[in-house]
């Protein structure tokens, strides 16, 4: 099979895996080396499902001993298989580099023969692109689940981001629909990891030339809808991943049906919003102060798809408004709906100079048609009459007709490219 | 009836420079500062042509870095860069700024000159940084690898910077064919002349057989279920598409 026919069925393989973010790492360039990687990432392209393109996504094989039902290279399912050699991998990495297609490589694959054969072959190309080629570029390698720690730390030295896909947030969905797969070993690889990106920084503070172990850290995926598991035992797992393991990026893919298995829902169109939904919930986590059992609890366990998470919660707390935004702290104005962090900002520095005006807010990029019933300005406020949940929610979502389209759009564009992620959303 | 007053300088940044130095000297106030080439007739409008000096020029750019930053110094640059008819002015003003209120000048949103300053810089730098993605090189027969551009701004010395650290060992050429400017690199300096290129390109054997691994790459890595081109375009506008090899540039 010729180069070109293996990498569409790689491509193909690999497509599902969400994560393709170069961002994080500042490796730099060596004498007579080709490429360095750039802290806030660069995006390449952008296919026609809209999705930036930065990495080199590809797997190495699609021949997988293990049958999970979400996935595509399931060894049940009836496809093309095909494995590329590390040569292979290794020339068109560089090709792609020097032409500027890519900012770098992102290896994942099946697994083949077992976790320690397929880490072998990782470990084989980056040692062949760091060594050989003096490639310093960007690369970002799966962890196969159940491998050796020591291959796994062979592996780690050389790249710059290193994920363990957990896939499915509960144990029970891993035992009915990926047999082959438990918790444990899906967990313990990424404390492993963990703990020598510490002991490494550790190191580095005593002598310079430790190398850099995994230096843009590591991240992983959750499929949303595959499984009945709710929001909240999503973003909780994602708060402890962050909190426990201090993952860089949860990654949420909304499930698209790669096989009839009656074991899996049914849909007609991959759930996109519930993923936008969980994205924005991320965002609260990391960069808003929200903790997971404030967005949602037991009896409230799903995101309401009309509203954003950050609305949702501020009409369930709707005591603490409307805030004045010429007197609430930092923390407070993040929680108002239609502020975001770089208007929260604006906003305290601006106030050290004067009041700030309702027209100024604008100006600094607050959205007021959100925003307006959350706060007064200079003591007036501009929303509707009475401070009832009800008839604000009905308001905001009465706003706009084409909810649906528009919430798909809060994808921030400038976020997107500054940020070298994926997605940033504006919550 | 009173003439408007409008600068002239040569189009290079020391000569933008010089100007400033000639406003505060003279403690005029000009209506705009643009390069001679753009001069539109007008009967209100009276054209004072200001000749670049060097020492003047060093005189503005020594004291924005002593008294403002350095950061700054690049901001100015960075909007001297855009194409924006009033840009003489906005740096004018945004300079003005700058002695007024310090290091921290950015941050003073709430003034409007501050405002439309950033707002411009931030236009040149999102060109900048979509670039240092877009750009596609093209192996020559020669062992040269050479991309064509044609950005809505100058932005091409920010670019060469960003190539001359990454593809630091290889021969290549950037050519913003708009502007008939090109920058390139020798594996020790880069260097920005006019260039045109009239001839014919050949390129290295397998130069398509690479072109052809990328099209097909990029075309089975999107997911069909997710199809969405509105946020394709409103991440990479079709105007970039013309010199993007995926796009059959």
């Amino acid at each position: 099979m010729d180069v070109l026919n293996k990498l569409q069925i790689l491509a193909d393989a690999a497509k599902y895996d969400v994560s393709c973010s170069s961002s994080g790492s500042n490796r730099s360039n060596k004498k007579g080396g080709l490429g360095n990687a750039e802290a806030a990432g660069i995006c390449h392209s952008w296919s026609d499902d809209g999705r930036c393109i930065s990495l080199l996504k590809i797997l190495m094989s699609n021949y997988c001993i293990y049958d999970c039902a979400y996935c595509i290279n399931r060894i049940s399912n009836d496809l093309p298989r095909a494995t590329f050699t590390p040569d292979e991998i290794v020339d068109i990495t560089i090709n792609f580099y020097k032409r500027n297609y890519i900012e770098g490589l992102f290896l994942s694959s099946a697994v083949v023969k077992s976790p320690n054969y397929t880490m072998e072959m990782f470990l084989k190309v980056v040692k062949k692109l760091r060594e050989e080629e003096n490639f310093n570029g960007y690369i970002h390698i799966k962890a196969i689940p159940g491998a050796d720690k020591k291959i796994i730390d062979s592996v780690g030295r050389y790249v710059d981001r290193m994920s363990v896909n957990i896939e499915l947030p509960t144990d029970e969905g891993l035992k009915m629909l990926a047999p082959d797969k438990n918790y444990k070993d899906i967990l313990n690889p990424m404390g492993e990891i963990k703990n020598e990106i510490l002991k490494y920084k550790d190191e580095r503070r005593v002598f310079k030339n430790v190398p850099k172990y995994v230096p843009a850290g590591q991240t992983t995926q959750l499929i949303v809808g595959a499984t009945r598991d709710s929001d909240y035992k999503i973003i909780n797992l994602a708060q402890n991943l962050y909190k426990g393991y201090e993952l860089k990026r949860v990654y949420y893919s909304a499930f698209i049906p790669v096989s009839k298995n009656p074991l899996l829902p049914r849909y007609e169109a991959p759930p996109l919003l519930r993923e936008n939904r969980l994205y924005q919930a991320d965002w609260l986590l990391r960069f808003y102060g929200f903790r997971a059992e404030e967005l949602l609890d037991e009896n409230n366990q799903n995101f309401d798809l009309l509203l954003d998470p950050k609305c949702d919660w501020a009409l369930r707390n709707i005591q603490y408004f409307p805030l004045e935004v010429n007197k609430a702290d930092y923390k407070m104005l993040l929680r108002i709906p239609g502020i975001g962090v770089k208007s929260a900002l604006r906003i305290i520095s601006s106030r050290r100079f004067g009041k700030v005006s309702y027209e100024d807010l604008k100006k600094m990029g607050v959205v007021l048609k959100r925003a307006k019933y959350f706060i007064t300005c200079d003591g007036k406020y501009s929303g509707i009459k009475s401070m009832d949940s009800g008839l604000i929610k009905k308001s905001i979502i009465g706003m706009d007709e084409n909810l649906y389209s528009q919430q798909l759009s809060l994808f921030d564009l400038n976020g997107g490219i500054l940020g070298g992620e994926r997605i940033s959303i504006s919550v | 009836m009173e003439k408007e007053l409008v600068y002239l300088y040569d189009g290079s940044f020391e000569g933008l420079l010089t100007c400033i130095y000639e406003v505060f000297y003279r403690r005029d106030d000009p209506k705009n500062i643009i390069p001679h080439d753009d001069i539109e007739f007008s009967l209100i409008t009276e054209y004072l042509n200001i000749q670049t000096d060097i020492e003047k020029f060093k005189k503005v750019y020594n004291s924005i870095e002593e008294k403002i930053s350095k950061d700054f110094l690049r901001s100015v640059f960075s909007i001297y860069l855009s194409e924006e008819k009033i840009k003489g002015i906005i740096i004018l003003n945004y300079i003005r700024a700058g002695f007024k209120y310090g290091k921290n000048v950015e941050s003073y949103q709430a003034n409007a000159h501050v405002r439309e300053a950033s707002k411009l810089e931030w236009k040149v730098k999102v060109e900048k940084h979509r670039y240092l993605g877009l750009i596609r090189f093209k192996m020559l027969e020669q062992g040269v690898l050479y991309a064509t551009i044609e950005p809505d701004h100058n932005i091409i010395s920010l670019l060469g910077a960003h190539f001359s650290l990454r593809m630091a060992n290889e021969y290549w050429i950037i050519h913003d064919i708009k502007r008939g400017l090109a920058v390139f690199y020798d594996k020790k300096q880069w260097i920005i002349r006019s260039f045109e290129n009239n001839g014919i390109l050949s390129f290295q054997d397998n130069e398509e057989s690479y072109q052809n691994l990328w099209k097909t790459y990029y075309k089975h890595i999107s997911i069909d279920n997710r199809k969405n081109l509105r946020q394709k375009r409103g991440y990479m506008p079709t105007r970039y598409w013309k010199h993007l090899v995926e796009e059959g540039g």
